[in-house]
């Protein structure tokens, strides 16, 4: 068992979703606490039992009262464990915080939330913890719940903060950076929550520090209250964030004694936890202009010197925060250096470079010129301090295209103070670039191509304008892609995303035409088919620009498709169709009419020569086309396909007259949704039921010659017998699906089993369903083999108004226990008696069964609950009437019977006994005891709500 | 200041990849979907988030040579936050994946972005950022134990280890510190009653006699071209590492690093987190801006209350005025053949006494070489299996004159092609030399035993060492064209 709880645990951690549709996320959860409580399971698979809880809750526990029972149930097995087993102890602790916070329930002030808080603090105050170091410690991992706790409830602890700040300062084991943590957040959040009361002053914060009850009456409405809804949205810092500010006067010297000795003492926290608390100190005192940024000046050389990420991050965040206050201008400078330094210290591993590098183009200046949050230069920033990070061919692909970047930006802003320098800089950049060129020309990596093209993106993003370098990059590129052709794909992109961003400066056009020149000119003798292809992808991105004159593409496609040993004859669909893309483009360019002669030719040659028939079709009516419509009419026929590009929102038809064109295969093909379209909402409907009845077939009950329980028992002689169960659904829109899909027609319902405890079930075709008229019903037929509740997965495929195709997926369908049950499928001719007869051979056959053991399926079982009298009726009214077979004014006695297909029964005593409701059950089919016993918990917890 | 996941991911070159390990923080989860509000992108299961990622790091599909979603030039690859484009129901971006790759492993984590979502703050201004990286780097060193090939059974139990682990070190998903590498030292006691509260990163305390252990490294670094265009390049970085037994809550230590008299000053320190105060005039000296003379040098104090484990103190960086060994390196193309000359020169200034040191001669983008016809005037020839390198063993010695030569002709006639390299190509070549001096170092800088410090009462055991070794040490082929190092020096 405990081998094949690991293998859940990871199926279940691997996919959640998969591995629910197998269960249910409240059977799963049973499953989990059952096993918990299990004295015999072994704490090393309990330890792993907690990771579902830990890391989805909120899927385990959907309901806040879910999550209060799941919480008092851990709480109870944690109250149990004996001491020794502290990973499993420390674990349960941090389930305990997640389900608590994800159930919501500790916003809602919930009893088990309360305890569990209580627990905490007893635990953290609990120095008989003594443990070895290095092993889990239990005060610590509360500390942590507690700081998680308070992170996610900001306010929390605001009430304690005199006891934390007592523990922090008696500890003097390891433990006192968890103190240290979890004093500095809540008393960060406690002066941001005082500095949003209007009238908070000085008195305030020291009451706040003092533990003393004058601020806690105004705070009695809780650490949560509503009043306050901003408390959950972060404190900004820096000079363009806006900062609350508790006006104190100078007068705070309790607040600054504590914030001075965490500050001393910050040094004794690793690197991590130290960031960390320097940066909560950061924001209290900002928050606090009582308190002066100087506090920090004894910490700041050490900061500056270290070789920690995070603790130099913290430093940069604390200047940004008090800018000139607390830093001079000397350091900022040297702050900089550090990050140049930094950025290219053989020492610091890649990504932190990386980062190094962000924060330069981030700055935290004293005196910001911009106010935006893009990446602009620090100004202190001179070409010749940058020069250090000038790319270079040993770097990695991230840091040497970071360096570009930085440096283009450094060129780019001293090119537009003057010429001087700039030559050399720029120069070396498009060297760079070239020297990457020559990599890719020498068969580079896949990687080095990739970078190549981003390094040239980003060249030309930023010196597009300096015609030298971009003009010379054009043909540099040409001649880079008549060598290797199998680049045509990076150079389309290359030219797509510099039009998108660069469009004005024509760059892209400059290229296409180069490029155009190169495939046109290049001699035909050695062209290769695979290149040809490629150069065919390279004319047709080429022929979609008005200002590129199109005579050499014409050209190039009459010598290519005349030289008949190389393409006509071979009759290939794939070349031919990119031929044929490349005459569509033509087709639609503005400069048509003069090619009109040419591409009719080439067309007319394509229709004769060509050696596949789709093709010869194709040119044939492009020819068509081309000789009988009007330029305008053309672009507007053939537009239509071209245009839409990505965004499917138009009409579209299967006339469609573009060639392996997107619009086409967009027709064809059967398109995935993003978003649930349809989704099956449950019908209660006798009627389902009843229809059932009817179906079963004619028995002829001789009701003289047989007892009432062979009469019964002769109708499943007929296999199809009551073997189905009918459940309604009707078919509606989801909440928010796209206007497109508000009519749909032939819709084809598929669903599948996710286990083997029901036969296949068959497709359902619903002629149309529009968002505007009554959602249509859907009967589900369901043929069980063991009578268990399910999950089923459901798609569909629709056609929408635009003549489109869809595949999307439903909701999955869960049907619930209760779903399954049936009334008694009696001979339709037999009265009450007649049940009532069935019921009672049944019930003795079932205990006769039990005792003797000769039946092995049956199983018989009491049921208690506390209940009222007008409780009890008002449940058996709501969930037992259609199976009631004893007689419904007899109030001492409900008999109650559940027919599940194909063959069980649950038979029910309800008796109202002299404490409780007792509920005796019996049944066939001792599997299904579980599932009735938490139908029963379910139905009567509910009555019980209601009525408490 | 926390993540909201966190992924260990094995692959081989983009190819047999799994999730080795992952876990979910459903707490900061929870933070992360009030923060960002409708902007929310929830974190996408393993398998699907796998997908994305090995997208974003270009992995994705290894064999197709052009994948839009994977290679387009747009993409931001500059960052040390990746953002994943999430398709599907949870559609979104997700940022700022932060992801190391080393050898087999990508370690991954998703750090909470606790500032509004819309307009996207800079990543400079998000804590969390810094602080994954810290967790990603510490975790990187506990499962690699920073070598980069693991054999897979260290690596499964090092994993296997993991749960415990992150229980210490990040239990709800707020890094608390990094993980330990290996058991703590075997003498350590419990803490004594007192008032001296006891460092977090001190896992224990050392009882027994004070060991104070110092070793200086330096890595020197050359590109040289032989060529009067090309400013032949050299730089020294040096890293201080130090194991310290010493009784104790909070030791004091002080190690104080000298120079010679006319030695260049130290560049770039960065020390230490255990290093107690500092003085400014020890962090004025930059490589970025070669500062005047007048500069500090020396000594430099470090004072420290040291860790149990070894650590290293500080690092730093320093201009010398001279290669230890100078190359020249000639070759030419004579027919099927490549003539080569090789001379070496070891500088005066530098102790005539390796561990090793040999020079490696690759060749690419040829043959395997045939017929070898070398001649050296020190140290031996050797021919790889693969027939593409010559090594020359230079053994612990140069002669009295401190200089070596190679001459000779190599054809390229095996039968098969070597290895390619594309910077490699017609006659740029190099030479990439391997050396250990023991008891040198380039700068100068040393630590006299003397210097250390320790307030303690009994008297300690302290060892110090030094040694030079050469890393990137690059002697280009004079006759071809050889890549820019560094561009600082061009301009």
């Amino acid at each position: 068992m405990a081998a094949n709880w690991a293998e859940r645990i990871v199926a279940f951690s691997r996919s959640p979703s998969v591995f629910l549709s197998g269960t249910t996320p409240e059977a799963f959860l049973d499953e989990l606490l059952r096993e918990l409580r299990d004295d015999r399971a072994a704490y090393s698979v309990k330890v792993l039992l907690l990771c579902p809880l830990c890391e989805y809750p909120a899927l385990l526990c959907p309901s806040d009262s879910v999550g209060e029972e799941t919480a008092l149930e851990l709480m109870s097995v944690f109250l149990h464990c004996p001491p020794k087993f502290m990973q499993f102890r420390c674990q349960l602790l941090l389930a305990l915080t997640s389900v608590l916070l994800c159930s919501s329930c500790l916003s809602s002030y919930s009893s088990a939330s309360q305890e569990f808080l209580d627990l905490l603090l007893q635990i953290v105050q609990d120095t008989s913890d003594l443990h070895a170091n290095g092993s889990p410690s239990l005060r610590a991992t509360a500390c942590d719940c507690l700081r998680e706790l308070e992170a996610c409830c900001p306010g929390l602890l605001s009430q304690r903060l005199e006891l934390l700040c007592g523990l922090w300062q008696r500890e003097t084991s390891r433990l006192h950076q968890a103190f240290a943590g979890l004093h500095m957040l809540a008393l960060r959040n406690a002066v941001y929550l005082l500095s949003h009361e209007t009238s908070a002053g000085v008195d305030d914060l020291k009451a706040l520090l003092g533990g003393n009850v004058a601020w806690e009456a105004e705070q009695n409405s809780g650490p949560l209250s509503k009043k306050n809804p901003a408390v959950l949205s972060p404190l900004i810092l820096g000079p363009m964030g806006t900062v609350p500010t508790l006006q104190t006067g100078q007068d705070c010297k309790e607040l600054r004694s504590v914030l001075s000795s965490l500050l001393e003492e910050s040094y004794l926290l690793t690197p991590l936890c130290q960031a960390a608390v320097l940066h909560r100190l950061t924001e209290v005192v900002a928050m606090v202009p009582g308190v002066p940024p100087a506090i920090f000046r004894a910490q700041l050389l050490r900061l500056f010197g270290t070789s920690e990420v995070c603790l130099l991050h913290s430093t940069l965040l604390m200047k940004s925060a008090f800018t000139d206050s607390l830093f001079s201008v000397e350091n900022e400078a040297f702050i900089l250096k550090r990050l140049l330094m930094l950025s290219q210290n053989p020492l610091v591993s890649t990504p932190e470079k990386l980062f190094y590098m962000d924060c330069i183009l981030h700055f935290p200046e004293n005196q910001p010129i911009s106010c935006c949050d893009d990446e602009a230069l620090p100004v202190l920033l001179t070409p010749r301090l940058a020069a250090v990070l000038l790319p270079t061919m040993f770097n990695d692909s991230a840091t040497m295209l970071a360096r570009l970047n930085l440096l283009s930006l450094v060129y780019l802003e001293e090119g537009e103070q003057g010429e001087g320098e700039e030559g050399g800089g720029l120069a070396y950049l498009y060297d760079h670039l070239m020297s990457l060129l020559s990599v890719v020309e020498n068969q580079g990596s896949r990687e080095m191509v990739v970078t190549f093209f981003r390094a040239a993106f980003l060249f030309l993003f930023h010196f597009c304008h300096v015609e030298r370098y971009s003009n010379s990059l054009a043909e540099k590129l040409s001649t880079l892609y008549m060598q290797h052709t199998q680049l045509a794909t990076h150079l389309i992109n290359l030219a797509d995303r510099t039009q998108e961003r660069l469009g004005e400066s024509g760059w892209a056009v400059r290229l296409l035409r180069t490029l155009q020149r190169g495939v046109t000119e290049a001699p035909l003798a050695q062209l290769t088919l695979q290149a040809l292809s490629c150069h065919l992808k390279i004319l047709a991105r080429a022929a979609e620009e008005a200002e590129i004159c199109q005579q050499r593409t014409l050209d190039f496609l009459f010598s290519i498709i005349r030289s008949s040993s190389l393409l006509c004859a071979s009759g290939n669909w794939r070349l031919g169709n990119s031929v044929l893309d490349v005459c569509q483009r033509l087709l639609m360019h503005p400069s048509l009419d003069s090619l009109l002669i040419p591409l009719a030719n080439i067309l007319q040659h394509l229709t004769r020569y060509y050696g596949d028939t789709d093709i010869q079709d194709h040119a044939r009516f492009y020819y068509t086309l081309l000789t009988t419509l009007s330029q305008e009419k053309l672009a507007a026929v053939l537009g239509q396909g071209a245009t839409e590009g990505g965004c499917p929102a138009t009409q579209h038809s299967l006339s469609s007259i573009v060639a392996e064109s997107e619009g086409l295969t967009r027709v064809l093909t059967i398109h995935r949704t993003h978003e649930p379209v349809l989704r099956l909402v449950e019908v209660d409907s006798p009627t389902a039921r009843q229809e059932t009845r009817r179906r079963e077939s004619e028995v002829k009950a001789e009701r003289e010659s047989c007892t009432a329980l062979d009469a019964y028992r002769a109708q499943f002689d007929d296999r199809g017998f009551a073997s189905e169960i009918t459940l309604c659904y009707r078919l509606s829109h989801a909440e928010s699906c796209h206007p497109r899909f508000d009519q749909l027609f032939s819709i084809r319902l598929h669903f599948d089993n996710t286990d083997d405890h029901y036969g296949e079930l068959s497709d359902i075709s619903v002629p149309c369903a529009f968002r505007e008229h009554p959602a249509p019903t859907v009967r589900l037929r369901l043929k069980p083999r063991r009578p268990y509740p399910t999950t089923l997965h459901s798609s569909a495929i629709f056609t929408s108004q635009d003549g489109l195709s869809w595949h999307t997926v439903l909701p999955d369908i869960h049907v619930a226990f209760q779903q399954l049950f049936m009334p008694l499928p009696a001979p339709p001719a037999c009265g009450k008696r007649f049940n009532l007869s069935v019921f009672e051979g049944l019930w003795a056959e079932i205990c006769r069964g039990t005792e003797e053991r000769v039946l092995d399926d049956c199983a018989t079982s009491l049921f208690c609950s506390q209940m009222e009298d007008s409780a009890l009726e008002a449940l058996a009214d709501k969930h037992f009437l259609p199976y009631l077979v004893s007689d419904p004014s007899d109030e001492d006695e409900h008999k109650v019977l559940f027919f599940l297909p194909p063959q069980s029964h649950v038979l029910l005593k309800v008796r109202r006994g002299s404490d409780a409701v007792h509920v005796h059950i019996a049944t066939d089919s001792c599997q299904l005891l579980p599932h009735i016993t938490s139908f029963l918990l379910k139905i009567t917890s509910s009555q019980q709500d209601i009525y408490s | 200041m926390s993540l909201r996941a966190l992924w260990i991911i094995s692959q081989e070159k983009g190819e047999n990849v799994s999730i080795r390990f992952s876990r979910r923080f459903s707490t900061v989860e929870l933070r992360a979907k009030n923060l960002a509000g409708s902007s929310y992108v929830a974190v996408p299961e393993e398998s699907i988030f796998l997908h994305f990622l090995l997208t974003e790091l270009g992995l994705a599909d290894p064999h197709k040579s052009y994948v839009a979603l994977r290679d387009d030039c747009l993409h931001r690859h500059r960052s040390p936050a990746l953002e994943l484009h999430v398709d599907g129901p949870g559609k979104g971006v997700l940022w700022p994946v932060l992801a190391i790759l080393q050898g087999p492993l990508i370690l991954a984590c998703l750090p909470l972005v606790d500032a509004p979502a819309e307009p996207r703050p800079p990543l400079a201004s998000l804590l969390s950022v810094s602080q994954g990286l810290t967790l990603l780097a510490g975790l990187q060193t506990f499962l690699l134990s920073s070598g980069s090939k693991p054999d897979s059974e260290g690596l499964a139990s090092r994993l296997a280890m993991l749960p415990s682990v992150l229980l210490q070190v990040c239990p709800l998903g707020t890094p608390l510190d990094v993980p330990q590498l290996g058991a703590p030292a075997t003498s350590t006691v419990p803490p004594p009653a007192g008032n001296q509260k006891q460092p977090a990163w001190k896992t224990g305390l050392h009882r027994g006699r004070a060991v104070v252990n110092v070793a200086l490294t330096e890595m020197v670094r050359s590109m040289q071209y032989g060529n009067q265009s090309k400013q032949d390049l050299w730089d020294v970085y040096g890293t201080v590492t130090c194991k310290c037994e010493v009784e104790g809550v909070l030791p004091n230590v002080t190690v104080t690093l000298a120079l010679p008299p006319n030695g260049s000053p130290l560049q770039d320190i960065l020390v230490h987190p255990c290093v107690t105060s500092l003085d400014s005039s020890i962090l004025t000296a930059s490589s970025v801006d070669n500062c005047d003379g007048s500069a500090f040098s020396g000594p430099y104090k470090f004072p420290f209350s040291p860790p149990l484990e070894p650590f290293r103190l500080c690092s730093y960086t320093s201009q010398v005025p001279v290669p230890p060994i100078l190359g020249f390196y000639q070759l030419k193309e004579e027919e099927s053949q490549l003539h080569l000359s090789v001379t070496l020169k070891l500088h005066e200034s530098v102790k005539n006494s390796f561990e090793y040191c040999e020079a490696h001669l690759p060749f690419f983008n040829r043959d395997q070489m045939g017929n070898v016809d070398v001649k050296v005037s020190s140290g031996q020839l050797e021919i790889s299996k693969e027939k593409n390198l010559l090594i020359w063993v230079l053994g612990q010695k140069f002669p009295k004159t401190r200089e070596v030569t190679m001459e000779g002709k190599i054809s390229f006639s095996g039968p098969v092609p070597g290895p390619t390299d594309p910077l490699c190509t017609k006659l740029t070549a190099y030479i990439k030399m391997y050396f250990k001096v023991p008891d040198v170092t380039l700068s100068g800088c040393c630590v006299d035993q003397h210097s250390v410090q320790i307030y303690s009462s009994a008297k300690p055991r302290i060892v110090t060492s030094r040694e030079l070794q050469s890393k990137e040490y690059f002697i280009w082929n004079s006759t071809g064209a050889a890549p820019v190092s560094s561009g600082h020096m061009i301009l």
